[in-house]
C-alpha cells in the first residue's frame, strides 16, 4: 500500500484497503463482462467482421453511412417505435386504471391473477398467444362464436395486423407489473387525505386529479421509463412468435441486430446498428426521466 | 349528481374493469391447460370446450421427450450460483459505497450499465466469451448473468445500507472484530428484506432468461428449461397437446413459488421497481 498518498494515517489506508477488497469482485466481474464488451463495441462498430475469424478491417464510418440508406433498418425503427409507443400507452393507462380498481383488501385474488402473466417466460407465453392467434385459433373461434366470422384474421399471418397482435402479447404480459407499481404508490397515500377530501365535498374525479395522481407521480415516471425502455429492447417473443415476419412487418432493431450478426454474419455492422440504438434508447431515456421528474417536483 | 351517485359509478366501472382484465387474462390461460388435457383427436374435434376425457399422458410425454428434469437441474443450477454471486458480491461492493462519500464515481460506474441494453455488449461480449473458451460452460453464463445484474443489486443495497444506524457495526470493530466479520455478522443479517427483493428480481428475470443462453450456451446436453421447451417446439410443433403440456410443466416451478411467496414477490417487484 505503499502507493496510497502519505498524509492518510495508518488507520486511514486500512479503511482504503479493505473498502477496495469489499468492492473489488464485484467490479472485476461486472468490468470484465459488462463494461469491456460495450466498450469494445464502440471501436468494433468502425470495423467489417464477420464474427468468426480473429482479424477484422477498419473501415471507418461506412457502416454508419450505409445505416442512413440501409430501408431495412429505417423499417425495424419505425416497427420498434410504433410497438414501444402503443405498448407504454397501453400498459400504463390500463395499468393505472386496474391499479384504482383494486384497491380494497378483497380485490386481492384478483391482484393474484393479474400477477401470475409476468412470471410466465416469453416462451411459455410465446406457446400460448401464437395458439390463441392461429388461423382456427381460440381467437378466432371466439369471434365465430359470437356471431363475428367476418372479423376473423389470420392475425400474426398479416402483415398489418401482426405487430398489433405483439402489442397485445405484451400488455396481456407486463400490465400487471405496471399495475403493482401504481397500487404500492397508491396505497402508499394517507387514507386521511383521501376521507377529508371526500368529506368536503371533492368530486372522484377530482380527487384523483388534484390528490391521487400528483402524489404517485413518482411510480408514473418509472412506469413510463420501464415499460418505454423494455418494449424498445423487445426481442424474444418477436423472435418467438414471427421472426420478424411476415416479410418485415414485425422486425425490431434487436431482431435486426440479431439476423444482421447471426444470419448475414456481418458483426461490424451489427454492431454498428446496437450503437445507433443505444443513442436512441440513452436520449429518450434522458429526456423523459428530465421532463417526468420536472412534473414530480412542481406537484 | 351526488357524491354517493359519483361513488356508485365509480366503484361499478372499477368492478367492471377488473372483472373483464381478469376473463382477458384468463382466457389464454384456460386454453392453455384444456390443450394440455386433450388427445390431439380431441383438440380438434372441440378445440375450446372442456376435454372429452382428461388425458395426464400429455405431460408425462412431455416431461420425458424434452428431457425437462435434466433442463429443470440445469437451469437451477445456474440460477441458483447466479444468484448466490449477485448477493454476494452485491451487498459487499455497497457497503463501502453506503458509508464513505469519496466513493461516488463508483456509484455512478455501476450505475452508467442500466442505460445501456444488453445487445450493445452482446457482439463484443460473444467474442470474448469465445477467446476465453467460455461459450457452452456454466460458468460462463454465470459471470454473464453476475454482471448484468450487479448494478441493480448494488443500488438496491446501497439505499438500504444508508439507512442502517452505524452504532452496531462501530461497537463491533471496538470489540475487536475485523472488517469481514463485522461485515458478515452485524450488517449482512440486517439486509434481510432487500436481499429478498434482489433474490425475487432475479429469480423472475434469470429463471426465465431466453436470450442469453440462447447466444451463449446452445450444447444440448446444458440446455436449460427455456432452450429445453424451445426446442421441444421444434420438434412437436403441429402437436400442441403436448407442447401446451411441455410449456405448464415449464412455468409451474415460478407459479408455485408465486404463491408460496406471494407477499414477498409483490414487495420485491414494487421495492425493486420503486427504488430503481
Amino acid at each position: 500500500m505503499s502507493a496510497l498518498p502519505p498524509f492518510l494515517s495508518k488507520s486511514a489506508r486500512r479503511t482504503l484497503g479493505y473498502d477496495i477488497l469489499f468492492m473489488l469482485p464485484a467490479l472485476l466481474v461486472f468490468t470484465i463482462f459488462f463494461i469491456y464488451p460495450v466498450l469494445t463495441s464502440f471501436p468494433l462498430s468502425l470495423t467489417k467482421w464477420n464474427g468468426i475469424s480473429p482479424d477484422y478491417k477498419f473501415v471507418g464510418m461506412r457502416n454508419f453511412v450505409r445505416i442512413l440508406s440501409d430501408r431495412h433498418f429505417w423499417q425495424a425503427l419505425e416497427n420498434t417505435f410504433q410497438y414501444a409507443i402503443l405498448v407504454t400507452l397501453l400498459q400504463n393507462v390500463i395499468g393505472l386504471s386496474l391499479a384504482l380498481a383494486v384497491t380494497s383488501k378483497a380485490h386481492r385474488p384478483v391482484r393474484t391473477l393479474f400477477l401470475v402473466p409476468p412470471l410466465l417466460s416469453s416462451i411459455a407465453l410465446g406457446m400460448i398467444w401464437s395458439y390463441m392467434y392461429r388461423p382456427d385459433g381460440a381467437i378466432n373461434g371466439l369471434l365465430t362464436l359470437a356471431g363475428l366470422e367476418n372479423w376473423t384474421q389470420n392475425w400474426l399471418g398479416d402483415p398489418n395486423l401482426a405487430l398489433y397482435a405483439l402489442v397485445v402479447t405484451n400488455i396481456w404480459k407486463w400490465t400487471g407489473m405496471s399495475m403493482i407499481i401504481y397500487l404500492a404508490a397508491i396505497l402508499a397515500i394517507p387514507q386521511e387525505i383521501q376521507e377529508a377530501a371526500s368529506i368536503d365535498g371533492v368530486g372522484v374525479w377530482q380527487r384523483f386529479r388534484h390528490i391521487t395522481f400528483p402524489l404517485i407521480a413518482p411510480a408514473f415516471t418509472i412506469n413510463i421509463v420501464l415499460s418505454m425502455i423494455g418494449s424498445l429492447k423487445v426481442f424474444d417473443i418477436i423472435f418467438i412468435m414471427t421472426q420478424g415476419g411476415p416479410g418485415r412487418a414485425t422486425e425490431s432493431l434487436t431482431t435486426y441486430i440479431f439476423k444482421r450478426a447471426f444470419d448475414a454474419h456481418k458483426f461490424g455492422y451489427a454492431i454498428a446498428v446496437a450503437v445507433v440504438m443505444f443513442v436512441i434508447i440513452m436520449t429518450l431515456s434522458l429526456i423523459q426521466m428530465r421532463y417526468l421528474t420536472r412534473r414530480e417536483v412542481r406537484a | 349528481m351526488s357524491m354517493k351517485q359519483q361513488e356508485w359509478i365509480s366503484r361499478s366501472v372499477a368492478a367492471g374493469l377488473a372483472l373483464l382484465w381478469s376473463v382477458f387474462i384468463l382466457i389464454p390461460l384456460y386454453i392453455m391447460v384444456m390443450t394440455a388435457l386433450k388427445t390431439p383427436v380431441d383438440l380438434a374435434a372441440n378445440p375450446f370446450g372442456l376435454p372429452h376425457e382428461l388425458t395426464w399422458g400429455n405431460f408425462a410425454k412431455a416431461w420425458q421427450d424434452a428431457n425437462l428434469a435434466r433442463a429443470i437441474r440445469n437451469s437451477f443450477i445456474l440460477t441458483a450460483s447466479s444468484i448466490f454471486l449477485i448477493v454476494i458480491l452485491g451487498a459487499m461492493a455497497a457497503y463501502p459505497l453506503a458509508r464513505r462519500t469519496h466513493w461516488t464515481a463508483v456509484t455512478y460506474y455501476f450505475l452508467a450499465a442500466i442505460m445501456a441494453p444488453f445487445q450493445l455488449a452482446m457482439l463484443p461480449l460473444y467474442r470474448l466469451m469465445k477467446a476465453l473458451h467460455l461459450i457452452n460452460t456454466y460458468h460462463g453464463i454465470i459471470l454473464i448473468y453476475v454482471a448484468i445484474s450487479l448494478p441493480m443489486a448494488v443500488f438496491l443495497y446501497t439505499g438500504f445500507i444508508k439507512g442502517i444506524n452505524t452504532e452496531l457495526e462501530e461497537a463491533a470493530l471496538v470489540d475487536g472484530a475485523g472488517p469481514f466479520r463485522m461485515f458478515w455478522q452485524v450488517i449482512f443479517p440486517l439486509l434481510k428484506p432487500v436481499t429478498s427483493t434482489v433474490v425475487i428480481m432475479n429469480v423472475l428475470s434469470l429463471w426465465n432468461d431466453f436470450f442469453i443462453v440462447l447466444l451463449y450456451l446452445p450444447r444440448q446436453e446444458m440446455r436449460t428449461l427455456q432452450l429445453a421447451i424451445f426446442t421441444f417446439v421444434g420438434q412437436y410443433n403441429r402437436d400442441y397437446t403436448l407442447i401446451m403440456a411441455a410449456v405448464i410443466l415449464s412455468i409451474a416451478p415460478m407459479i408455485m413459488l408465486f404463491l408460496l411467496l406471494q407477499k414477498q414477490f409483490v414487495a420485491g417487484i414494487a421495492g425493486g421497481a420503486v427504488k430503481g
